[in-house]
C-alpha cells in the first residue's frame, strides 16, 4: 500500500485541448469548480493558488510540471480547512490522453506526501462533482451541478 | 487486513428513476455497456446475465432490487480465462437525489484474495459509466466496443 491517495478517471467527448480548459481557464474554470479560480502563470515553478469568489485562497502550491494538453503535476495544500491544512502536502496529478477518435480519457490522482485522512476524504468528495461538471459542461454544454451547497 | 473495494462517484443530470432504468434496461445496457446487454427478471435472487453478440460475458444473481434507490447482484464475468474460476464479487450501485441530478455511487467489492477481476473493473467501470452519464444526459454514448475490448485486454 502507498501513501493516501485518490484516484478518478472519467472519459469525456471533447479534444484534449477543450479538457484542459475546462480544467484551468478563467472562462471555464468558475463554472466547472464551484465559482473558484486559478491564480498563477501557468509556469514550471510557479506559485499556483485556487482562490474563492470572495478572494480567500482555498488551495495554494506550486506547478510541478506542465505539458499543455496532457499534463500537470501540482504540489497543492489545503489553505482553508486548518485540520485538513494540517495534513501538509500533496502532490495532484492530472493527465489527459487519447481514448476514442473524438473522446479523451481524463485521470486525476491525487496523493497525500504524509499520513491523514482528511485530505484525501476531501478530494474525494470533490473531484468527483468537479470532474462530472467538466464532462457536461463540454458534451452538453450545461453543468450537472449547478451551485455549491456551502 | 482490508480487501479492496472499489468506488466510484459520478453525477448524472437526470433522475434516479430514469438513471434505475437505463441499469436495469436490456435495451440501454446494450447501448451504454459496450454492447453488453442485460437480461434479468430483477427478482431477489434470479440470475442476472449480460450478453454482448449472443456471448455470455457477465453473470450473476440478484441481491438487491429497490427501485430507485439501490441495485445489488453479484458479478462473476465470463469472457475472459484470466478470471475463470474466481468466485464472484458483489456490485451494489446506490442512487441518491440531489436537486435537479441524480449522485450515483458503485461501490464493487467482496473480492477473491488476489483477484484479477478488482483490476478489470477497476478499468471497467469509468468507462461504462462515463458513457452511462453521457447516455442520459446526451443520448449517445462517447465510447465504442473496439476501444473497450483494447482497454479490458492491456488492464490484465
Amino acid at each position: 500500500m502507498g501513501k493516501p491517495s485518490f484516484v478518478y478517471v472519467t472519459y469525456i467527448r471533447a479534444s484534449a485541448e477543450k479538457v484542459w480548459s475546462a480544467l484551468t481557464s478563467p472562462e471555464f474554470t468558475p463554472k466547472t469548480w464551484f465559482g473558484t479560480h486559478h491564480e498563477t502563470d501557468w509556469k514550471a515553478g510557479s506559485p499556483w493558488r485556487l482562490v474563492f469568489p470572495d478572494g480567500r485562497v482555498a488551495d495554494s502550491g506550486e506547478i510541478i510540471e506542465i505539458d499543455r494538453p496532457r499534463r500537470l503535476v501540482l504540489r497543492w495544500r489545503n489553505e482553508w480547512k486548518p485540520e485538513i491544512k494540517a495534513e501538509g502536502w500533496s502532490r495532484c496529478t492530472i493527465e489527459i490522453e487519447p481514448a476514442a477518435d473524438d473522446a479523451v480519457k481524463l485521470t486525476v490522482t491525487h496523493q497525500l506526501e504524509g499520513d491523514g485522512t482528511k485530505f484525501i476524504e476531501a478530494v474525494s468528495g470533490g473531484w468527483p462533482r468537479i470532474l462530472s461538471n467538466v464532462k457536461s459542461l463540454l458534451e452538453t454544454g450545461e453543468l450537472v451541478l449547478k451551485e455549491k451547497k456551502s | 487486513m482490508s480487501k479492496p473495494t472499489f468506488v466510484y462517484v459520478t453525477y448524472i443530470a437526470s433522475t434516479p428513476e430514469k438513471v434505475f432504468k437505463a441499469l436495469t434496461s436490456t435495451e440501454a445496457t446494450g447501448k451504454f455497456w459496450f454492447g453488453n446487454a442485460a437480461t434479468s427478471d430483477w427478482k431477489v435472487g434470479s440470475p442476472i446475465e449480460f450478453h454482448r453478440e449472443s456471448k455470455l460475458i457477465l453473470q450473476g444473481q440478484i441481491l438487491v432490487n429497490d427501485p430507485p434507490r439501490r441495485l445489488s447482484y453479484t458479478f462473476q464475468p465470463m469472457h475472459n480465462e484470466l478470471y475463470s474460476g474466481e468466485k464472484p464479487s458483489r456490485v451494489v450501485m446506490d442512487l441518491e437525489k440531489q436537486k435537479d441530478q441524480v449522485k450515483l455511487t458503485v461501490t464493487h467489492d467482496d473480492f477473491a484474495p488476489d483477484s484479477k477481476v478488482f483490476a478489470g473493473i477497476s478499468n471497467g467501470w469509468p468507462l461504462v459509466l462515463s458513457n452511462l452519464k453521457s447516455y442520459l444526459e446526451t443520448g449517445t454514448t462517447p465510447l465504442y466496443a473496439p476501444w473497450y475490448e483494447k482497454e479490458a485486454a492491456s488492464a490484465s
